[in-house]
């Protein structure tokens, strides 16, 4: 069963883990903006959510509370099927236990639910060597952060958040006399990545995609068998690892090819990179209450290492306080040059609109706030904004 | 204006008031050290909107009306003592019981300056100098705390600032953010979104007949400890467990006043006190304007009079007016003296805080009830368990239609209003109407009224169906 999840930072491997597909809507392609028939206010992302949800009826979806038009996206459609929806209670706070006991008990709650739609509670083994293959994806994916061009790079990581794969572009693109951005803000799914074009077209260079979904959701962990708080793989898991060693051997190419994550056709989706780690590995049906006190305490290792891993990367406007967020952005705003930000703020979204004048009082740099909207229209209005905005820059 | 005693009791106007004023004071009024004519307000404060309202004619109106006018100098008065000064926002009722478990702490909601532009017109200027600061139009009138915080000219600067994080409205977290941004260090607590318990996890009972899993109850209660921790430095004494219990006994007591005041007033046949009054009396419930016991005394006085005009069949609002219920606070006082005007009256009501409305439980140990009680925060819950409450509450108060008042750029107000609207509609049959308020909404009031009278009107049609 596909399973739609509609943020970052609900940990697609877990989901991966129990045997199910994990779908971050950024790439779905039915994932349209129409205008909300509710009143006005209603962010187009959390709308386009609520419509996914009721065009893909065989299909579960994850929202999350991080953002009150999501939680309140969940409660327009909660009551219409049992079972095909959930809410992940993502914590804003993140200095704290509290956080850390939400995050772990949110991703026991969610493997209940996985169960209930016909996934299996994952074996350390299995989890580990799906951790380890997320792992390596990410690595790879930030590794060619500074050279793939915006636009293929943003797609290479929403198939990422797909299918768990990376595909990047063989070669980088022309860098020019173009301007060097940082584009910041919410989601910006397939529908709207025509902004990248926009903006290349004006004259501007997205070196900075830290929009939802950008690299924001993308961080360099310690492989797992480096990290004390994972369980040591079996030998499935030790092959994943093997597999990532000769990936890595070849990613002294930045851009290579579009690299399988495993051995088999390109595009396979990572689902089969684990299968044969997780064939023997998987608890039986009814999720962990029927493990082994043994298995539980592999399985309670991971799943807590990672919440703590989600927990210790998360960089996103909605925690409280989101100084992470603004010591991510300045450390890569620096070290690739951007001249200007980019603010891609839902008609709606308060978090990010109330950050436009802090990103220019922290940075010192142009910003050029935007509505995403839900409909196309207003990308005449979106593009005279960029190129005057561009222009200012020269 | 001389309102006659014996009969219905009068909604006067600010400089009827005066007169009024002075008749009490001739006859003996005693008033606290706050106490004086309602009209210097405009003068000393430039709460020019008072001008535009009516109001209860009762000594206890004019003393609630006065203790509330009065909190911010208060709060200067108290600070000039020594007293520690603690800003809590957002929750709603849970920080400021902790905070007035601790001798020489008080707390008040900053989150109150929502009311400011209201209260003064726009004159404040509050909304132009937030949108100055990077919140504009598009944001809550909450937004008028963050000038608020900058210029300094209303609530003293508090030595301490709590805001909860999680489940909250995303303008006010921003709002807080921003504000932390700006120089005010803020510290954060985890609100989780309330869930039902699932299959395999004990239900733990909430005030509210609500119920949440004991990891929930657990993380609130585990953050409370930690805020208490906190504003025991700040006092430089440990807020423990039996400081604790005894503010929340104190904290009940306003609370069973404040339950009783309610059952009075919306259970009457026509009301014996005004809405305006009502709502300012139900706000008592949250951080007692700054002083918990003269809320006491105050509410105390309220229902003194509304018991006794219910005794003698006056009221400030006929038996034939239809029974509202109202959902969310309006950024406008005046809206709930329209409501009055054109033939309504409360019968019950969601300011979004239930929660502060409901007796803290006594009999567990006080971290772990008050952890409960914040917990049943309707705005912390889905939309569809508020709604629940809702249709019970209209129920419980025979109401005879609903509105949901929006309020202007904030987040749940998008979808909120759907969806409870449907519910109620689907439960009761009952007429619903969304209506959003301004600060100031006497440019609207040709829309406001025609849409309050249509709403007014077909509740009152019902019920000469019902009658037939």
């Amino acid at each position: 069963m596909r399973l739609f999840y509609t943020s970052p930072w609900v940990p697609a491997e877990w989901i991966r883990a129990h045997g199910l597909e994990p779908r971050g809507v950024w790439y779905a392609d039915d994932f349209a903006f129409e205008p909300a028939p509710l009143s006005a206010g209603v962010c187009a992302f959390a709308q386009a959510v609520v419509r996914l949800a009721d065009l893909r009826p065989q299909s579960a979806v994850i929202f999350t509370t991080h953002c009150d038009q999501l939680r309140r996206g969940f409660d327009a459609v909660a009551g219409t099927v049992p079972g095909r929806f959930f809410l992940f209670n993502l914590p804003a706070t993140w200095q704290t236990p509290v956080a850390e006991r939400l995050f772990c008990s949110e991703l026991e709650r969610l493997s209940h639910f996985l169960v209930g739609l016909g996934g299996q509670a994952p074996s350390a083994e299995r989890l580990q060597a799906v951790l380890d293959h997320y792992g390596r994806a990410r690595r790879r994916l930030l590794q060619a952060a500074p050279a793939c061009p915006a636009r293929q790079y943003a797609e290479a990581i929403a198939r990422f958040h797909w299918d768990g794969s990376v595909c990047l572009p063989e070669h980088s693109g022309p860098v020019g006399a173009s301007i060097p951005l940082a584009l910041v803000g919410g989601p910006l799914p397939r529908a709207q990545w025509r902004l990248l074009e926009v903006l290349e077209r004006a004259g501007g260079r997205v070196v900075l995609n830290a929009t939802e979904a950008g690299e924001r959701s993308l961080w360099a962990a310690e492989p797992a068998r480096d990290r004390g708080d994972a369980p040591a793989s079996d030998g499935a898991g030790a092959q994943a690892g093997h597999i990532a060693g000769a990936s890595e051997s070849e990613a002294g190419r930045a851009l290579a090819c579009c690299v399988p994550p495993h051995p088999g056709p390109a595009h396979e989706p990572c689902s089969a990179a684990v299968s044969a780690a997780g064939s023997g590995g998987v608890s039986p049906p009814g999720g962990t209450r029927g493990k082994t006190p043994r298995a539980l305490a592999g399985e309670d290792a991971c799943a807590t290492g990672l919440a703590r891993e989600y927990l210790a990367h998360c960089v996103d406007v909605f925690q409280r306080p989101n100084t992470r967020l603004y010591a991510w952005l300045r450390e890569r705003l620096d070290a690739r040059g951007a001249r200007g930000l980019v603010l891609w703020a839902y008609v709606g979204c308060d978090l990010w609109r109330a950050e436009a004048q802090s990103l220019r009082e922290a940075f010192g740099r142009p910003l050029l706030l935007l509505d995403a909207e839900e409909v196309a229209s207003g990308w005449p209005r979106i593009t005279g904004r960029i190129e005057a905005f561009l222009e200012a820059l020269r | 204006m001389k309102p006659n005693r014996m009969t219905s009791p009068c909604k006067l106007t600010l400089s009827e008031w005066d007169g009024r004023y002075a008749e009490l004071v001739r006859a003996g009024l005693r008033e606290p050290d706050y106490g004086g004519p309602l009209s210097r307000h405009v003068v000393s404060e430039g709460d020019l909107r008072l001008r535009r309202l009516r109001f209860d004619d009762s000594p206890a109106a004019l003393r609630l009306w006065n203790f509330l006018l009065t909190e911010n100098q208060r709060l200067r008065q108290a600070r000039a003592r020594g007293d520690k000064i603690v800003g809590a926002m957002k929750d709603l009722g849970t920080v400021p019981v902790m905070a007035y478990s601790l001798p020489g702490v008080r707390a008040f909601y900053p989150d109150g300056a929502w009311w400011t532009p209201c209260l003064m017109e726009c004159s404040d200027g509050l909304l132009q100098q937030a949108e100055a600061l990077g919140i504009d139009a598009s944001f809550c009138p909450v937004r008028a705390m963050l000038a608020a915080f900058q210029n300094g000219e209303h609530f003293p600067r508090p030595d301490l600032l709590i805001c909860s994080a999680g489940a909250v409205c995303d303008d006010f977290s921003a709002i807080a953010q921003r504000l932390e941004q700006t120089g005010f260090p803020i510290v954060w607590w985890e609100m989780p979104r309330r869930r039902l318990p699932e299959a395999g996890e004990t239900a733990l009972a909430l005030p509210g007949n609500l119920s949440a899993p004991p990891i929930q109850v657990a993380c609130v209660r585990e953050e409370l400890a930690r805020l208490a921790n906190v504003l025991g430095e700040l006092a430089g004494r440990p807020l423990d467990a039996p400081a604790l219990a005894g503010g929340i006994r104190e904290a009940n007591k306003v609370r069973r006043l404040l339950a009783a005041l309610r059952r009075t007033v919306y259970g009457a046949p026509g009301a014996p006190l005004p809405a305006l009054e009502m709502l300012i009396a139900e706000m008592l419930a949250i951080h007692f304007c700054s002083d918990r016991e003269e809320s006491v005394a105050v509410l105390a006085d309220l229902l003194a009079e509304a018991e006794s005009r219910l005794r003698q069949g006056r009221f400030a609002v006929p038996e034939t007016a239809v029974r509202i219920f109202w959902v969310n606070p309006v950024a406008d006082l005046r809206a709930m003296n329209l409501l009055e005007d054109w033939g309504g009256r409360i019968c019950g009501s969601d300011y979004m805080f239930t929660h502060a409305l409901e007796p803290i439980p006594e009999d567990l140990p006080p971290l772990e009830a008050l952890a409960r009680t914040a917990l049943a925060d309707p705005m912390a819950g889905s939309t569809l368990a508020r709604a629940a409450r809702l249709v019970a509450d209209c129920r419980a108060t025979r109401a005879e239609a609903v509105v949901v008042a929006r309020i202007p750029g904030a987040s749940h107000c998008a979808r909120e209003g759907a969806l409870i609207r449907q519910v109620v509609r689907r439960e009761l049959g009952l007429p619903t109407l969304e209506l959003e308020i301004p600060p100031v909404c006497d440019a609207l009031l040709p829309m406001l009224g025609s849409r309050l009278q249509a709403l007014i009107e077909t509740g009152r049609q019902r019920r000469v169906k019902r009658v037939k």
